[in-house]
């Protein structure tokens, strides 16, 4: 099974149901799985026609419709995509364009003003389209969206790819502070899916709000809910997650626990007299009743709340590497606390403690990373880095982690060695560490004060300095980097045998600081 | 009620602190807890109360109240 035989059986079955849904200045624009189907097929054959097979094409948006078909064209026509975090700075974005080796590159209107400086630092990079339908003053590299379509258009089909051929690096944090390109195939995807069946109705409404280049939106938003024929709508800002939930309706959404705890404030700061339904309709907008939350973990206090609105919460865990989902509550099987039961195609076991997997949905390693892909896939089984363990009914749970990685409740992944790789290159930093607490990151920080006193800068103005890197760094950061908290220590951090900073001692060890 | 009284009441929806304790000077991530989502959140009601368009762009370079009323008091006047 393949990602394009997901969307053209829906696209024969489900010809005239929209297939996407997005706001254009406040109205609702929709496309048909008829129109979605013939828009990829003209795409990919478009890529045919451009010379591009079996290449990699790097993406640069947010979720659009230009988005989606281009990147399912991209896999069903047997080229590699490469999706990227719209919300790094440009210079990340151009080492990993170059990194995964992409030679094409859809790039979202509003980052047109890197055109020029692709062009100049990815020499690979031939073609660079505009995820736009409006008309672009192209030349050689620069085209669009609607002109590469229009080049595939009445051109014979590009034969479907294999199953175990490689569809999409997805980069992802390493623990040791580079990004790591996951190599993901079409059956890890398209299995995957499968995998992760409950029963609902053609039509039914899903509303998107993830970036689209992680791997739980891509793949269970879009690659699941276009399978089974839903309209998947577009929230086109977090500003408005909750009016578009009004707007659109959604039965069924995909959220970080992040985003049900914001939810919950807002139910919360409702006078209790005003009725739940009335409130419901207020906030979910009438028709939502199934939230799929992972990421990260969800306090069961806000599955029991929500409920008391007609909305069940199901907790799944998962990670790029896995496509991602490995275990999720459903609707016929769920336990409050657990991540659900393991996907039919995820076979889960435990060594000293650690969560390892395998399945036709684990990935085929690292791209260009041997040494990592040999310490992460061992004998064919994926270490997660998670610890974990199964009850009797075969609910897995979660309780610690092998590998440094934070994970916020909004579902990111930070690895505190590249942030603190970046922040050391400072010569007023002599050692810091990044923490996470209460859902934000913590810059803890011991100051070379050799260098301040040559300098000239006095004690006090150590923190108002710092700060300002932090302020400087914050603004080359997306959002979810930021550090919000700074602590200047007076002590060195504690170090083990090898002079690597104890980690799991340093709140400890600032006590006494 | 005028539109900063109105500000503050939506922004106590999302922290501890109280309207009448917040000053132009509070951040909203360090002072007033919000998360990152909470002040996406926090502008959306910003337009649907004001009736003003805020753009997620200009959005991102305010930190502290003072900025926040100072854009929208500029969307208004616009």
């Amino acid at each position: 099974m393949l990602v394009r035989d997901l969307i053209e059986n829906s696209v024969e079955k489900y010809a005239e149901i929209p297939a996407v849904k997005w706001l254009e200045k406040k109205v609702i624009k929709e496309r048909s799985y008829k129109e979605l189907g013939e828009n990829i097929k003209a795409l990919r054959c478009g890529l045919k026609a451009e010379g591009f097979e079996d290449a990699h094409i790097a993406f640069i948006g947010a979720s659009s419709v230009y988005w989606i078909e281009s990147f399912i064209a991209v896999i069903s026509g047997g080229n590699v995509s490469v999706p990227l975090d719209f919300g790094l700075p440009k210079e990340d974005l151009i080492e990993l364009i170059n990194r995964s080796d992409a030679t094409g590159v859809f790039l979202s209107p509003k980052k047109k003003i890197m055109v020029e400086e692709i062009i100049k630092e990815c020499p690979k990079v031939k073609k660079i389209w505009l995820l736009t339908d409006d008309e672009v003053e192209g030349d050689k590299i620069l085209d669009s969206y609607t002109a590469l379509k229009n080049k595939g258009v009445n051109k014979e089909d590009v034969p479907a790819p294999k199953e175990d051929k490689l569809a999409t690096i997805m980069f992802t944090s390493g623990t040791t502070g580079k990004s790591k390109g996951v190599m993901l195939t079409q059956e890890n995807f398209a299995t995957n899916v499968e995998a992760v069946s409950y029963s609902r109705e053609p039509g039914m409404i899903m509303m998107s709000v993830l970036p689209i280049h992680h791997a739980f939106c891509l793949v269970m938003d879009w690659f699941n809910g276009l399978s089974k024929g839903a309209s998947v709508c577009i929230n086109d800002s977090l500003m408005h997650l909750v009016r578009n939930m009004g707007i659109y309706k959604p039965h069924v959404m995909l959220m970080v626990p992040l985003m049900i705890e914001t939810i919950y404030k807002k139910l919360a700061s409702v006078d209790a007299s005003v009725p739940k339904a009335a409130v419901k309709a207020n906030v979910f907008g009438e028709n939502l009743d199934t939230i799929f939350t992972g990421g990260a973990h969800l306090e069961p206090f806000y599955i029991e709340k929500f409920k008391e609105y007609g909305v069940d919460i199901y907790e799944g865990y998962g990670m790029s590497e896995c496509s991602p989902v490995i275990s999720a509550n459903m609707p016929e099987a769920h336990k409050a606390g657990s991540i659900g039961k393991p996907v039919s195609n995820a076979e889960v076991k435990f060594i000293d403690g650690e969560i390892v997997v395998r399945g036709t949905s684990v990935m085929l390693g690292y791209y260009n990373m041997p040494e990592e892909t040999k310490e992460t896939l061992v004998d064919g089984w994926l270490h997660t880095g998670d610890k974990g363990y199964m009850d009797e009914d075969g609910f897995l749970y979660i309780n610690g982690r092998v590998k440094n990685l934070i994970i916020l409740s909004n579902g990111e992944n930070i690895s505190p060695e590249e942030i603190e790789g970046k922040l050391a290159l400072n010569p007023l930093i002599s050692e810091v560490v990044i923490t996470g607490e209460n859902n934000a990151l913590t810059a803890r920080i011991f100051p070379d004060r050799d260098y301040a006193k040559l300098k000239g800068i006095s004690e006090e103005e150590i923190k108002i300095k710092l700060q300002k890197i932090i302020d400087e760094f914050n603004k080359t950061q997306p959002a979810y980097k930021h550090l919000v908290g700074l602590v200047v220590r007076n002590n060195p951090f504690i170090k083990n045998s090898t002079r690597k900073i104890k980690r799991q001692e340093v709140l400890v060890d600032e006590a006494m600081d | 009620m005028s539109n900063e009284k109105k500000f503050k009441e939506i922004i106590a929806q999302y922290s501890k602190v109280k309207p009448e304790e917040m000053t132009d000077e509070m951040r909203f991530r360090e002072d007033l807890g919000f998360t990152s989502l909470d002040f996406m959140s926090f502008l959306g009601e910003l337009e649907d109360s004001f009736d003003i368009e805020l753009e997620e762009e200009n959005a991102a370079s305010v930190y502290t109240i003072g900025e926040a009323l100072d854009l929208m008091n500029k969307l208004i006047e616009e």
